[in-house]
């Protein structure tokens, strides 16, 4: 083992500029010190609107029941389940990047991780709110907890996909808090200690629980992330897996598919991503941290997005090859070739605009000047969105709007006010969660850029031309032999 | 410095002749004492149905083997990787079988298809499609020129791209160390090479190739998850071959820069995988049995039976999850036992022996049922495949350079410690 810091100059910095630990703290803690800006709070009420606009919705529904929505009994899921898997997809890049990309030691996960795990836990704050508040009596929510209990032999149906679905979220949840928090702890503290106010100094310090920097801290800390790396790993696998059981544990032609656990993960992350872009490419300019969220890790999630799109791809393929045509299954075909791939049909043009969105526009990112355009790729991730809400609308409502029976067929839905309401609420809600994230918390894991500073900042790395130039062999008995 | 030329031990080849002679005299024993060439009804002739289905698995499971090492090397260049650079001519080498096993499979799959082996393939069987609704409507997919063409050109392509990518880095050796801007030009060249060969990958393996090999043994029966359940167990399988191949030159004293590090991330990808493969076995038998239709729940009645009666594959069944998820699971979970040459080689082997078990139990309940058996047949064939690899990568290894000391990425590789 050589304690030599090299990493090859093919790979780009991942710090730009001419950085040391000083400028970096500057960088990066500086825009917490200031005021908001003008543009800052026109933002952050908007988003206040849009909650409140949410909790109206929320409360109509409340008072006067799901009526208020425009679901009928032939399509008993229509938006809000919709979101709600929407949102929980885009609640998976934050965990992927900050677990699975630490175990691949992907070094461009420390400019993106922070940002991505807030992203996470508000997105799944959104998912929760759905499943809840579709519960119609909304007081009994504590039902789904299948605690030691009152209510005699009355237990939560454990063969329930929807309750593995409580488990699944709820931990995950748990566990991403718990990451997203255990790494703010060294960045809170520099905080505090750079504090000028006494009221700063006393919130901060609370916020990093007495970190004091000490060895003992660090060692830790260390082991605390790689324990949770470990765990999160399979939980981010999990989450959408058990989403994906909602569906396919069913007898119903269009949900009922096996390939559906591994394809809603890769869609998952998918979306997850693209909405990393969409949050970052705001962000690096808005609070000019295009040192450290540099070209280089826009280009890498959009590698990201090609690859999970075309695995997406590859299933959506797979499953209208086999069930429309493979499964000769009279069922699988009607809901493949006509409530789908018929473009004639109600819902046809959903299933081809999602086509479109998910699978044939992420194919530009092969081109690598378009992964590095930032307005191509701030576009695209809005795309990659859309046509991920298109998804779970086309596999939820397009599999039952025409059921078994003629007779209660439903081919018209389109959701009501308060259905809006409810969905534009929990954009405030998330909105309003990364506004205040963006202001008082460091937006870049700190401690992680600076852990990587002296193998991928941009000064260092000019440093290792000799090295680079170096014959391997040489380098090797030079460098790595003369160490031991 | 040597010059990282290897010479093959007297022992390397002395086994590989060994397999090869046992598994050729063992194929040439059972296509006359089968009676190989015998019309290929269902019931009768049970013999020569054995023969061409033992073939069919053995083939098509080692050549998806060693293809999917150049999946590995193509995703890991496409990912910038550097750590795997000191030890990727050994997925080289092992892909570099590609060819001569593809040939060997395509010869199989003809003798097969051409042969109307109908117990093999209950499409081949014009008279009983032409009475069956569901068979007739999917013939032109399930028909021997589609068959033959798309695995023809699947061959063919995956042969010629993982050349390049093999020549691509054997060209490294011939020149010095890279100035940036080659070594710039040279990787891209490589990622492109890559891409291509991915993303023909996912139209073949990911997708239609286990369809139309495996899949169609049970033409009634189908599974979305089918295509990637089957590149999960052959690439976990081939991560396997590599750490057994790694250990072997070590201990030969070769790979001089791959350290236990290596050694432990591609045990981390054994382990990693084997979680995988038990995802998607979980997600498809779960499905499965949980809406429990019939015309889908046959494919695991066929396998395990049901409560009343235990079916002929009821103890292959259970000791394909033995082997492929709760030894790697329990063995690998430990960074100790991922890092020692013993217990790493142990596992590897019984990884590649449990996914032959797996590819066993796809192939043999539709086409032989109870009749199956795991003899000195079954296992006198796979040797002669695994004759086969050994002799490729054996010459590939001993005709190149081990190490890719110009490769860009080789000085991180060199100081890769985890």
């Amino acid at each position: 083992m050589s304690l030599l810091k090299y990493e090859s100059q093919q790979r780009e910095p991942l710090v730009d500029g001419d950085k040391n630990y000083h400028q970096v703290t500057e960088d990066i803690i500086g825009p917490i010190e200031l005021k908001p800006t003008r543009l800052w709070y026109i933002g952050f009420w908007i988003s206040v609107a849009l909650l409140l606009f949410g909790v109206y919705s929320i409360y109509r529904e409340v008072t006067y029941g799901i009526g208020q929505w425009n679901l009928n009994k032939t399509i008993g899921w229509g938006w809000d389940i919709t979101n709600f898997v929407w949102w929980v997809g885009i609640g998976h890049a934050g965990t992927l990047i900050s677990a699975i990309l630490l175990l691949f030691r992907q070094g461009w996960r420390t400019g993106v991780n922070r940002a991505a795990e807030a992203m996470t836990i508000f997105a799944v704050m959104c998912a929760g709110q759905f499943p809840i508040w579709h519960m119609g009596r909304v007081w009994m929510a504590f039902f789904v907890l299948p605690y030691a209990n009152t209510r005699g032999p009355l237990w939560v149906n454990f063969n329930s996909p929807l309750l593995w679905d409580v488990f699944a979220i709820s931990t995950y949840f748990t566990v991403s808090l718990l990451f997203w928090y255990s790494g703010l702890l060294p960045d809170f503290a520099t905080v505090r200690d750079r504090a000028k106010t006494k009221l700063r100094k006393l919130l901060y310090g609370i916020a990093a629980f007495g970190w004091t920097g000490s060895t003992k801290h660090w060692q830790r800390h260390e082991s605390l992330s790689l324990v949770l790396a470990g765990l999160s790993t399979p939980l981010v696998l999990s989450v959408h897996t058990i989403v994906s059981f909602d569906f396919a544990t069913s007898v119903i032609p269009g949900w009922h598919t096996t390939i559906f656990p591994p394809y809603f993960v890769a869609g998952a992350i998918f979306s997850g991503f693209a909405m990393v872009q969409t949050l970052l490419i705001v962000v690096r300019k808005v609070m000019n941290l295009q040192d450290y969220i540099t070209m280089g890790h826009i280009e890498a999630m959009n590698k990201v997005i090609v690859l999970t799109g075309s695995i997406v791809g590859c299933a959506y393929l797979t499953e209208l090859f086999i069930g429309a045509y493979y499964s000769q299954n009279l069922y699988e075909m009607y809901v493949f070739q006509e409530n789908r791939a018929n473009i004639f049909s109600p819902y046809g043009w959903s299933y081809w605009l999602m086509m479109f969105c998910n699978v044939v526009s992420p194919q530009l990112f092969w081109s690598r000047k378009l992964r590095r355009n930032i307005a191509v790729t701030f576009f695209m991730s809005i795309i990659v969105n859309i046509g991920m809400w298109y998804e779970r609308f086309v596999i939820i409502v397009t599999s039952v709007y025409r059921d078994f029976l003629p007779s209660s067929w439903s081919t018209y839905y389109s959701p009501s006010i308060y259905e809006i309401g409810f969905y534009l609420g929990t954009f405030g809600l998330f909105f309003t969660c990364f506004f205040l994230f963006a202001k008082y918390f460091p937006v870049i894991a700190l401690a992680e850029i600076k852990s990587i500073l002296k193998t991928s900042g941009e000064n260092y790395k000019a440093k290792m031309t000799d090295i680079e130039r170096a014959d391997a062999e040489k380098f090797y008995i030079e460098e790595v032999e003369h160490a031991h | 410095m040597n010059n990282h030329q290897f010479v093959l031990p007297g022992s390397y080849k002395k086994w590989t002749l060994i397999l090869l002679i046992v598994g050729l005299l063992t194929i040439v024993y059972g296509f006359f004492a089968f009676d190989a060439t015998a019309h290929g009804g269902h019931g009768q002739n049970v013999a020569a149905t054995r023969f061409w289905a033992v073939l069919l698995q053995n083939s098509v499971y080692w050549l998806l083997l060693v293809n999917a090492s150049m999946f590995f090397i193509c995703v890991t260049t496409m990912a910038m990787g550097g750590w795997q650079v000191a030890l990727r001519r050994v997925p080289e080498a092992i892909s570099s079988v590609v060819p001569i096993l593809g040939l060997i499979t395509f010869i199989i799959l003809l003798c097969i298809v051409l042969g109307h082996r109908t117990d093999i393939y209950h499409w081949l069987d014009a008279e009983a499609v032409a009475h069956d609704k569901i068979l007739k409507a999917k013939s032109a997919f399930l028909s021997p020129g589609f068959y033959i063409t798309w695995s023809a050109i699947s061959i063919v392509l995956w042969s010629l791209l993982g050349r390049k990518m093999r020549k691509l880095s054997l060209d490294t050796d011939k020149n010095g160390t890279m100035d940036y801007e080659t070594g710039k030009a040279w990787i891209w060249k490589n990622t492109v090479w890559a891409s291509l060969y991915t993303v023909f990958f996912g139209l073949t393996v990911a997708s239609t190739i286990p369809w139309i090999w495996l899949m169609s043994i049970d033409p009634h029966w189908y599974s979305t998850m089918y295509s990637w359940y089957v590149f999960a167990s052959t690439f976990v399988a081939s991560m396997s071959l590599i750490a057994i191949y790694i250990i072997y030159l070590r201990s030969k004293g070769q790979l001089e820069y791959v350290t236990d590090e290596h050694l432990h991330d591609i045990g981390k990808f054994m382990f990693a995988f084997s979680v995988f493969w038990t995802y998607l076995w979980f997600s498809q038998y779960m499905l499965i049995w949980y809406s429990n239709q019939p015309e889908e729940t046959r494919y695991f009645v066929d396998r395990i039976g049901t409560a009343e009666k235990s079916g002929p594959f009821h103890g292959i069944f259970f000791l394909n999850l033995a082997l492929n998820f709760l030894g790697p699971l329990l063995i690998l979970m430990k960074k100790a036992t991922k890092k020692s040459w013993t217990v790493v080689t142990l596992t590897a082997v019984m990884i590649i022996f449990g996914h032959w078990i797996d590819v066993f139990q796809m192939v043999m309940p539709g086409t032989l049922h109870e009749h199956a058996e795991l003899g000195f047949f079954e296992f006198g064939s796979a040797a002669f495949f695994i004759g086969v690899i050994m002799w490729g990568v054996g010459r590939y290894i001993t005709k190149n350079s081990l190490v890719p000391k110009n490769h860009p990425f080789m000085k991180e590789s060199m100081i890769h410690h985890t």
